[in-house]
């Protein structure tokens, strides 16, 4: 905008002065004699074409800016091959310092800033009726069935659930992680099918594969399109097939439940979605239409579909509206965030790195500097000169960072693919290009401008008079050592915020004694088909199953569980009669208890034929009884049931959350047994016993395959990857920050002893002890580095609370965390300041002396 | 003033341009137009400028900081933009003029070889 006005100013000031030229050779002419009209028309005819020649002096404008451009970049690239070693280590550091902040921008700009990959992303949104009980905010079907009917404020409304199930593929029985919609879930997806056609909201047995399971299951063979597969013990057409790229974002509750990607899209049947199953709805807002005035539209229809047909609706809170985006990427901002300033930290620390190098030689350079501004070059001409040859640098630098990230997210994404919602979306595009190239022109500008200052500063002519030999100016050392203290200020903030999600994550795997995960294997089942539908069957499969699994060599113990949430329960030390609460009631084998490593605290085992008897787990025992001992008590399952035993707390599902209360009861009792976990003690490697494990079980019933086959360790890390991602960042970027404050230190120490050989010569000469000299260098590095700590712990202190979110049972302000990044620093420092301080004591006096 | 028939012009050869403004600008500072007719006249109008082509020239000058262009009010008091050499177009003026010797006395002695370069 400033250029293209500055060049307008440019263009209007040339036209005035052709005006002028064109009217002094008319007025000659005319002085000539030749009638004014003819002589305007000869003016003008020998001047020639005026656009033309405005044109060409426009292009002159841009073209000389770009030869001295040109010339600026060929002289700083011939600056930086005549110090390879200053250039090599400048561009890796830069590398490094871009690198990140490529790769955390391109995550970002996949996550936050991109819009969902379906037809008008803003106007898509999350319907949620939270339910404080069990947090979540699962949608009635009824409900869902209601608003679709009757609102008027959206385009179209889709409700959708994850739901597996069991498909037999002309290859084997598999389960297929899948996900049951119903209404406009294809119009609102913008998906298109690359074979055959989609179900329609009226089709019941139809499957809609993903291409990996067409691949995979089907050997992408396109004439199953049409032909019936068994899914659950019934047989659906296999309507047709989504394009490889289709991919819809789902909640990350949802993938950390169901981390593997979509198989399949079944059909949601209406009979379910009115019988009251939850499920999860996604709209269209119609053009012009707000949120506020949609999430009015469906408290007025609640009200209405409750006085219509009244049903439990449980204490929820009621319709609420949010942008589709915001619901599915919202968790991860405050980590993403956390992560962009903690990219910036890196790179700033790598500036400051350049500028402190650039400084020193810029000293050395000075006399080179004054020559070029004695002959005519101009102090802007030189500074400018100087900031393109950092600018040079930092694109190069720029460039090789870019690879890195490159590599950087391929890890990431291979690694943990569930850790950020739309990983899988992340790449290197036009954007990220952009940002790499600004962010690498911002800190070539940011690091050449400070020897720039430095040098505007000093007189040149004084430069020239000095003669050859340049004094490290004493003002030039104390910025590099501000420089220098900046450096390990950022470093010891960035040290300490990944000290703290590290001592978090410590707290998360603070097991039990005698609590091994990754002895404990652990896998699903889902009883499907009509030889399940009734319990005895299910019981006895599941018998079959436990005698099979215990049976076999190397399992120490083994169990099935199958957890369920029961609402409007009473506790024994409710004070009010109307109090009731959502229980999880854990249906396990004895096994199960005993193959996860639970201790009995007090009381006894239960039977797995027994009825009537509970265990509690301690938690439970607070909750419901209060201060008063629980053993030999009743408490409501809804039926109830005498406390036979206390079992200790284990967090074997989320380790980052409190180990849920529970109150387990014996696996008969189950209401209903559709699937379960099954949980495997082993006396060996429990990873290699999986598919050991999985043909045994197959055995039983080649139709009910098992799934999610992973050690409990494999599963517990898996449930907290976003956290593991974070730490992984984080923790790399604090590591390469304590790398680059160990070089700075380094650099500075090392360059100040090498420009006080003589000085400390002299003090020796004069019978300073070599301890006495080794003690003043580092004397003048620790100065340096504390004064950076102090800066950084303080900086921290206000900093940390930003990521308490993401800290787990450690307080931002955590004193053990900030203690140990301080003595880390130290460490490091006094690693810096050794290595010259040592140089400096076998200084020979001698021979300092003579060398001047 | 003479008019020469167009015939006995000769074109400016490319590149000739800059130096002649460097030379006409070293007797002070000059708008365009005197610039021009400083160029023919000092030629005895043999020299023909091709006028389009001196503003692009100008601002070459300018850019490579040879000469300065400042406003200024001409005779009759109206605006008038001023081209003025610097310090620096001076000694490329130098420069330029000892090129500009030594080409034209490279092309004399193939054009005429022999003695006759004897007598300048």
């Amino acid at each position: 905008m400033r250029l293209s006005r500055k060049i307008g100013r440019m263009l209007d000031s040339l036209e005035d002065d052709i005006r002028d030229h064109l009217e002094r050779e008319t007025r000659d002419n005319i002085a000539r004699g030749m009638p004014p009209g003819e002589a305007r028309h000869a003016a003008l005819r020998k001047f020639g074409n005026v656009t033309r020649a405005m044109e060409d002096t426009r292009e002159v404008w841009s073209r000389v800016w770009l030869a001295q451009l040109l010339q600026d970049m060929r002289y700083g690239l011939r600056i930086l091959f005549r110090n390879p070693g200053f250039a090599a280590v400048a561009i890796l550091t830069l590398a490094f310092g871009i690198g990140m902040n490529t790769a955390v921008f391109s995550v970002v700009h996949a996550v936050l800033l991109r819009p969902l990959a379906c037809p008008h992303p803003e106007r898509l949104v999350w319907i949620g009726d939270y339910d404080p009980n069990i947090k979540t905010s699962a949608v009635d079907g009824p409900d869902f069935c209601y608003w679709r009917e009757h609102a008027q404020s959206y385009t179209g409304m889709a409700a959708y659930g994850p739901q597996q199930a069991a498909m037999v593929t002309p290859k084997d029985a598999r389960q297929v992680s899948g996900v049951a919609i119903a209404g406009d879930f294809w119009a609102l997806t913008g998906a298109r099918p690359a074979l055959g056609r989609l179900f329609g909201p009226q089709e019941r047995d139809a499957v809609v594969l993903a291409w990996d399971l067409f691949e995979q299951g089907f050997a992408a063979d396109p004439l199953v399109v049409g032909r019936s597969v068994t899914v659950d013990g019934r047989s659906v057409t296999i309507a047709g097939v989504l394009p490889k790229d289709f991919r819809f974002q789902f909640p990350m509750w949802w993938q950390s439940l169901e981390p593997r990607p979509v198989d399949a899209y079944l059909p949601l049947p209406a009979k379910d979605i009115a019988m009251g199953r939850t499920v999860n709805v996604v709209a269209s807002l119609k053009p012009g239409i707000l949120a506020a005035r949609a999430t009015a539209e469906l408290d007025v229809l609640e009200k209405r579909a409750q006085e219509a047909s009244p049903h439990y609706r449980g204490p929820a809170t009621g319709p609420r509206i949010q942008p589709l985006p915001d619901y599915l990427t919202g968790a991860a901002r405050p980590a993403l965030f956390v992560l962009l300033a903690a990219g910036a930290f890196v790179l700033l620390i790598a500036v400051l790195n350049i500028a402190s190098v650039l400084l020193a030689r810029a000293t050395v350079r000075q006399r080179e500097i004054a020559i070029r501004a004695a002959v005519g070059a101009g102090r802007a001409r030189v500074v400018r000169q100087l900031l393109m040859e950092s600018i040079v640098l930092a694109v190069i630098g720029g460039a090789a960072g870019l690879a890195l990230a490159r590599g950087a997210l391929a890890m990431l994404i291979h690694l943990s693919p569930n850790a950020v919602p739309r990983l899988w979306e992340t790449g290197i595009n036009g954007s990220v290009l952009a940002f790499t190239l600004a962010v690498s022109i911002g800190a070539g500008m940011l690091f050449g401008f400070v020897p720039a200052l430095a040098l505007w500063r000093t007189s040149l002519s004084g430069a020239l008079k000095d003669g050859a030999r340049t004094s490290p100016g004493a003002a030039g050392l104390r910025l590099r050592g501000l420089l220098v203290s900046g450096e390990l200020a950022l470093a010891t903030v960035l040290l300490i915020g990944a000290g703290l999600m590290l001592k978090s994550f410590w707290r998360m795997y603070a097991h039990p004694p005698g609590f091994a995960p990754e002895n404990i294997l652990t896998m699903k089942i889902r009883l499907t088909g009509d030889r399940y539908s009734e319990k005895p069957a299910q019981e006895a499969y599941v018998r079959e199953l436990l005698r099979r699994v215990a049976s076999a060599p190397g399992v120490d113990a083994a169990g099935v569980s199958n957890w369920f949430l029961w609402d409007g329960v009473p506790f024994p030390s409710d004070t009010s009669p109307n109090q009731s609460h959502v229980i999880r009631l854990n249906a396990a084998s004895t096994g199960y208890l005993q193959a996860l490593g639970i201790r009995l605290l007090r009381g006894r085992w239960l039977g797995d034929a027994e009825s009537g008897a509970v265990l509690l787990n301690r938690s439970m025992a607070r909750q419901a009884f209060g201060a008063v001992d629980p053993l030999g008590r009743r408490i409501s399952t809804p039926a109830p049931a005498t406390v036979v035993g206390i079992v200790a707390d284990l967090k074997y599902s989320h380790l980052d959350a409190d180990p849920p209360a529970e109150i387990y009861l014996p696996y008969q009792q189950a209401p209903f047994f559709g699937g379960a976990s099954v949980a495997v003690r082993t006396s060996g490697d429990a990873a290699a016993m999986g598919p050991a494990m999985r043909k045994l079980i197959s055995g039983i019933d080649p139709t009910q395959p098992v799934y999610n086959v992973k050690t409990l360790a494999q599963a517990l890390s898996d449930a907290i990857a976003p956290r593991r991602f974070n730490l992984f960042l984080l923790g790399t970027f604090a590591a390469v920050a304590l790398l680059l404050a160990l070089v700075g230190i380094y650099g500075v120490i090392a360059y100040s002893v090498a420009a006080r050989t003589r000085e400390i010569g002299v003090r020796m000469a004069l019978g300073a002890q070599r301890r006495a000299v080794v003690r003043m260098v580092v004397r003048e590095g620790m100065a340096m580095a504390l004064a950076g700590l102090a800066a950084g712990l303080a900086g921290a202190w206000g900093l940390t609370h930003l990521i308490a979110s993401l800290l787990y049972e450690v307080k931002a302000g955590d004193p053990p965390t900030f203690a140990a990044a301080a003595g880390a620093l130290v460490a490091t420092a006094m690693l810096a300041c050794w290595v010259p301080a040592r140089s400096a004591a076998r200084v020979d006096p001698m021979v300092a002396l003579r060398y001047e | 003033m003479s008019t020469r028939n167009p015939e006995s012009r000769v074109e400016l050869l490319q590149g000739t341009l800059d130096v002649l403004i460097l030379r006409t600008l070293l007797l002070g500072p000059a708008h365009g137009h005197a610039i021009v007719k400083a160029i023919e006249r000092n030629s005895e109008e043999v020299l023909q400028v091709e006028q389009g082509s001196l503003y692009p020239a100008l601002h070459r000058l300018i850019k490579r900081g040879w000469i300065s262009a400042e406003e200024g009010n001409s005779e009759n008091n109206r605006r008038a933009k001023y081209y003025r050499l610097t310090a620096r177009g001076r000694r490329q003026l130098h420069v330029e003029t000892a090129k500009w010797e030594k080409l034209a006395r490279a092309i004399g002695r193939i054009l005429r070889p022999g003695g006759e370069e004897a007598q300048p």
